[in-house]
């Protein structure tokens, strides 16, 4: 039996929209212009979209589900709908997608980009849809640029990158020409950057971000030992929560934060802690040095010649960050933990030196 | 005004029986309310089934009526058809007192008078029912076509929107000219 949907009030049609998916909106919203229209009327949906480089379209739904608009060539196969881990999707034509994101976002009147990624694809679709939404302003939470992405791209590419509303992270996992140099003019809260020789000492102190991950540095003892001396001044980087960097300039000739690399606690008990930096995000730490700013904020800092030399620092937040007791026997391959506090474990760190074993001898 | 009786007690309140002194205070005697759609045929509901609906407990909170009173002031709904009335007092009558299930098997069903019933339970603020409501309408086009879903919601389409548009132009048109028209007969 038909019912008039465009009769109800508002605000009731707004009631049975919410309780639609994205595919029956959409659907909806082809049926006439005034269904279109009415989508938006019937109330904010808040929805996020998700652009992938294979010209891949995700809603993501408040309840965590994700609808995927996914392109394909096949006619035979378009608006096919599919399921797949609770996840539901449908096909549509892959030249339609450009058109298809902005129609979406138009139509649900989306207001956030969950994430844009660019691994190869239709780089023109791609730079199309990053031009629309840094005109319109758009908030980007997450912005990725894949590491097959080709490099002559880039020059083009990264001022855009400044232009856009990027507010959680920027990741670049894509290798950068030789010589490329790039200075950001503002920064989202996280940057991981996978090849980031022109990513400098001058940018690292000037970078307000709580995280920053950079791979394939170039920053040397000196220059890392120039930003903590920076760092420890009170109320300076107030964002910074985690820093990691690997660079093959780090080595054992020179010292940061008054300690010859490599960096890292000795003594028993061995440490381990997990410090959790939003949303599903958590990095875990052992064996790391305490330091402190001269305003008392408590860090962790651990520096390893091994391989790729690294430097990993943590700016300690005791309501979100938790120690696990480890007992570590070197000839033991299994980790055993235990459920020991680690303020004893600190104590012991600060008040029992003579326990410490000579790992050395 | 023909009247019927659809409470699950009856009118009067019940007369208290007499109770051991030990016993608890005597229950107060439930109350009841009178309701009537379009149809004028009276429903007594009690007053514990009408909470279910916010305009009503609205209106009776601290209304004090006596059982006559409520009697002679039937609450009128006339912008609601007879049988959805029925519907909705059954309805609130059987979920007395008690929350709705998730799956409720005890709504109505009949799907042709959906429309009616969800602009009724809209306008009496019953908010359970109009959210069981709402999902059987959500429900009628899970899985369907665009074509489908334009036959099962009556979507007009774009010609016929622009159609109907120009057609209450036009009679908007001649109303106002009707309207100057007697405007000018009534000057002269």
């Amino acid at each position: 039996m038909p019912i008039a949907l465009l009769k109800f009030p508002y605000d009731l049609l707004g009631e049975v929209l919410k309780l639609c998916d994205p595919f029956e909106l959409y659907f909806l919203s082809k049926c006439s212009k005034r269904a279109q229209k009415t989508i938006k009327l019937g109330g904010k949906m808040n929805w996020k979209i998700r652009y992938w480089g294979r010209e891949q379209i995700i809603i993501c739904r408040d309840d965590v589900k994700y609808y995927i608009f996914d392109p394909t060539d096949k006619p035979e196969d378009y608006f096919k709908m599919g399921s797949a881990k609770g996840d539901k999707s449908m096909k549509i034509p892959k030249e339609e997608a450009v058109d298809m994101f902005f129609y979406l976002l138009d139509t649900f009147g989306i207001c956030v980009v969950n994430s844009l990624e660019v691994q190869s694809g239709n780089l023109y679709n791609f730079l199309q849809i990053t031009k629309v939404l840094a005109e319109r302003n758009m908030e980007i939470e997450k912005f990725y640029i894949g590491e097959t992405f080709d490099p002559k791209y880039v020059i083009n590419f990264m001022p855009l990158i400044d232009q856009m509303n990027i507010t959680k992270e920027l990741h670049c996992r894509n290798s950068f020409p030789p010589n490329f140099d790039y200075q950001f003019d503002k920064y989202p809260n996280s940057i991981r950057i996978s090849d980031s020789p022109w990513f400098g000492i001058n940018q690292l102190l000037n970078c307000p971000c709580t995280r920053i991950e950079l791979s394939k540095s170039e920053l040397s003892n000196q220059e890392l030992n120039l930003f903590f001396q920076e760092w420890k001044k009170a109320g300076t980087f107030p964002n910074l929560r985690y820093l990691q960097v690997s660079s093959k300039n780090i080595d054992n000739q020179s010292a940061i934060w008054d300690m010859v690399p490599p960096i890292t606690r000795r003594e028993n008990p061995r440490i381990r802690f997990s410090a959790w930096l939003g949303e599903d995000d958590y990095i875990f730490m052992r064996d790391a040095v305490k330091v402190y700013k001269d305003d008392g904020t408590e860090a962790w800092l651990d520096v390893d010649l091994g391989g790729v030399p690294s430097l990993e620092f943590l700016v300690w937040d005791p309501e979100r960050d938790m120690f696990e007791g480890e007992d570590m026997d070197p000839s033991d391959d299994e980790e055993e933990f235990e459920d020991e506090e680690f303020e004893d474990e600190e104590s012991d760190e600060e008040e029992s030196d003579d326990e410490e074993p000579d790992e050395d001898n | 005004m023909s009247s019927t009786e659809q409470g699950t007690s009856s009118a009067a309140p019940a007369e208290p029986t007499t109770a051991p002194e030990s016993a608890a205070a005597p229950e107060v005697p439930e109350s009841f309310y009178y309701v009537h759609g379009k149809d004028k045929v009276v429903h007594k509901v009690s007053a514990g089934a009408l909470q279910h609906s916010a305009l009503i407990h609205g209106m009776i909170s601290n209304l004090g009526y006596t059982e006559e009173q409520a009697k002679a002031n039937p609450f009128p709904f006339e912008n609601i058809d007879g049988d959805i009335l029925q519907m909705v007092v059954d309805w609130c009558n059987q979920h007395k007192g008690k929350p709705t299930p998730p799956e409720d098997t005890n709504l109505p069903k009949q799907k042709e008078k959906l429309f009616d019933l969800v602009l009724a339970v809209n306008y009496l603020e019953i908010k359970e029912l109009l959210t069981y409501c709402c999902k059987q309408v959500a429900m009628m086009v899970k899985g369907k076509s665009p074509e489908e879903i334009r036959e099962i919601w009556m979507i007009p389409t774009d010609a016929e929107d622009e159609a109907a548009e120009k057609e209450a132009k036009k009679r908007a048109g001649k109303e106002a000219a009707g309207e100057t028209a007697a405007a000018a007969g009534d000057a002269k």
